[in-house]
């Protein structure tokens, strides 16, 4: 963590803001999914809750309007409310509406937002991967200052998606953070029962690429580490691998029930993790402790956040489902 | 009008278009400073420099993840694959990704990719480096496929997929990549010719026909349009009249052509280098039932390569895929002969 003294305490607030408005929305779906039919929402439902700090801190770190981008897995809607996107589209997309960012067609695992430099979340895991490679060539090719975030999970390091990736990233020297959000799971099996090498910031050590490990639930740490590297990175372009431990608070997806998750995890391990690792919690203390946070903005931020999820809701639900039409639309440019 | 070879014509049409457009770049294994591992690039290395011929590891997945991330933010990028077999490594990139892009965000981006290399039977490269996968990119939708016969159309059709806003995979055909101007034009006259202006581009959609015959219609693309364009000569000097259409690309498919064809031949072969089970013919011949079936003199015959991985044998591979001879077999047999 930098140094206090220099921290912007202003923005932090606005990032807490930012944590509590995800939270708020990914714990309305939540909630809402008893009901999930009325609303247009099915098939898989990855919720964000306990990882908030990392797509705020590393997001937050960027310059979306200036040409920086990043790029998501199927766990995305927490990347498109960081990044600025309209609360109502992304619902309306996780809903199946026309509203919706992708017009309803992609759903809740593929939420983008082209205008802030959000390429997409992606199903196939590790797939997304390569794709960065991409993007971060192109800011190469144009000599740009920019910088392009991938991110992932742990499951995605042992796809051989991620490691042609890595190798040309270093070989290229491509400005690609890759994001590393290891949660500790991929679905139901554990780092320890997937990763011959746990520890998985060593295993890029062969790329001989740049690495760092962040307390991926403080984000104070987050957010000052990667600005910093981010500068270095547009400074003298080069891929960075960072490992963001975190934790998921709900299944992998809404398929994955208490039940399902009681193969792999036990109930008390995931009430400790919301006591002990929760981002948000700890960003309040540290805030309230700092005197830039009362308990009034706290209450005031938690009903504004809840009353933009509910505004959401309500704009899905008052939204259209695509027109028949739309069924054979946007297959080629 | 140039007469060129099929791999100069794919040589042409990649420099002309990265000369005029700086948003165009190589990327593959060996494209730069081993040449091209077939030439084709030759020179490039030198005169665009590695940002715009890029050597990569022998790595298909990160090669098309780099050109379809460079693609959706906006460069024009041309993935080089050795041989196309080796697409299948990164199949996911191709299937999963280039193709659903455009259409599960919604039309927010667009892949505007060229992914290419070599494929089909060659000479004696056995069960990996010698097949026609084309199918497996026709199925699907979101894609182009492209799949060039004559030098002619190999340029114009490649220069199209560059400037195509979509991915198209081009399938180059190997065995055709270094066939002579003469050996070209003695199976029909002007066949290996290309126009020299630099815009000359070929659509996609549109078969094109080769040689005007009245009593069956030969239909054919890739490798196979020759073997047709020789079968047609065979069947000349019996007496029998062929139409031969080339394809040239299987997506988007122009059907309306052959079908004009048949309600004036009344009968029709289908002729693919791959596997007949569920290939492009199959198809094909479908669609002819389904729009021309009250036309047909005949059943529609498929003429398709053996149902086996390819064989090394100079011998079994020379029986492993059409010849001109099954082709005149299976046009004598529409016609009861």
């Amino acid at each position: 963590m930098a140094k206090k003294p220099t921290l912007d305490l202003t923005k932090y607030v606005r990032f807490y803001e930012q944590m509590v408005y995800i939270r708020e929305f990914e714990e309305l779906i939540g909630k809402e999914w008893n009901n999930a039919a009325a609303h247009g929402m099915g098939g898989y439902m990855h919720l964000y809750s306990g990882e908030e700090a990392i797509a705020v801190g590393l997001i937050g770190g960027m310059d979306l309007t200036a040409g920086d981008c990043f790029i998501g897995h199927y766990r995305d809607h927490g990347y498109a409310l960081a990044a600025g996107s309209d609360p109502g589209e992304v619902m309306a997309e996780i809903c199946g509406k026309s509203t919706g960012c992708s017009k309803g067609k992609g759903g809740s695992m593929h939420i983008c937002d082209a205008a802030r430099g959000f390429y997409g979340g992606y199903g196939i895991v590790g797939g997304n991967v390569p794709i960065a490679l991409g993007l971060g060539w192109a800011i190469k090719y144009r000599n740009q200052k920019n910088v392009c975030a991938c991110f992932f999970g742990d499951g995605s390091m042992n796809q051989g998606a991620f490691h042609e990736t890595l190798n040309m990233a270093q070989l290229y020297k491509v400005p690609v953070i890759f994001a590393l959000e290891n949660n500790g799971y991929a679905m139901g099996t554990s780092i320890e029962r997937s990763h011959a090498n746990q520890n998985l910031r060593s295993r890029v050590d062969s790329f001989a690429m740049r690495s760092v490990t962040i307390n991926g639930q403080d984000i104070f740490e987050v957010h000052e580490q990667m600005a910093q590297i981010i500068q270095e990175m547009k400074d003298d372009p080069h891929p960075v691998f960072v490992e963001f431990k975190t934790y998921r608070y709900h299944g992998h997806g809404a398929a994955d029930t208490p039940v399902t998750q009681s193969t792999y995890r036990t109930r008390d391990e995931v009430a400790r993790a919301k006591e002990e690792k929760d981002p948000i919690k700890f960003a309040q203390a540290k805030l309230v402790e700092a005197g830039v946070l009362t308990n009034e903005m706290i209450a005031d931020i938690q009903a504004r956040a809840y009353a933009s999820a509910e505004a959401a809701m309500k704009f899905s639900d008052d939204s259209p489902y695509p027109d028949p039409s739309e069924l054979i639309k946007d297959v080629y440019a | 009008m140039a007469r060129l070879r099929y791999a100069d014509a794919i040589t042409s049409a990649l420099r002309e278009e990265m000369l005029a457009d700086d948003r165009v770049f190589i990327a593959g294994e060996e494209v730069g400073q081993y040449l091209g591992t077939l030439g084709v690039t030759s020179g490039f290395l030198k005169e665009f420099g590695p940002m715009r011929v890029v050597d990569t590891p022998i790595s298909e997945v990160g090669i098309l993840g780099l050109g379809i991330g460079s693609a959706m933010a906006g460069l024009r990028p041309v993935c080089e694959m050795m041989r196309m077999d080796f697409a299948m490594v990164a199949y996911d990139q191709v299937i999963n990704h280039a193709a659903k892009i455009r259409y599960m965000f919604g039309g927010q981006f667009k892949v505007p990719m060229v992914i290419r290399g070599p494929s089909g039977v060659g000479r004696q490269l056995s069960a990996q480096h010698s097949q026609s996968l084309e199918v497996l990119f026709a199925h699907v939708p979101g894609l182009k496929v492209v799949v060039p016969a004559t030098p002619a159309d190999m340029k114009g059709l490649l220069k199209t997929a560059m400037r195509d806003e979509n991915p198209v995979i081009v399938m180059e055909a190997l065995r055709l990549y270094f066939e002579k101007p003469d050996v070209l034009d003695a199976i029909l006259p002007g066949l290996s010719e290309v126009p020299d202006d630099p815009d000359f581009t070929v659509p996609f959609g549109q078969a094109n026909v080769l040689r005007t015959g009245t009593d069956v219609t030969l239909i054919g693309y890739s490798t196979m349009t020759i073997q047709c364009l020789k079968a047609a000569n065979i069947l000349a000097q019996e007496g029998i009249s062929a139409e031969v259409i080339d394809l040239r690309t299987l997506l988007p498919l122009d059907m309306a052509t052959p079908i004009a064809s048949i309600k004036k031949t009344h009968r029709a072969v289908v002729v693919q280098e791959q596997w007949g089970l569920y290939g492009c013919a199959a198809e094909i011949s479908a669609q002819i039932a389904e729009r021309a079936f009250h036309d047909l003199d005949a059943p529609v015959q498929r003429v398709t390569g053996a149902f086996v991985p390819m064989p090394y044998a100079r011998n079994l591979e020379n029986i492993s895929f059409p010849s001109e001879h099954d082709i005149v077999i299976a046009a004598k047999r529409t016609l009861g002969r």
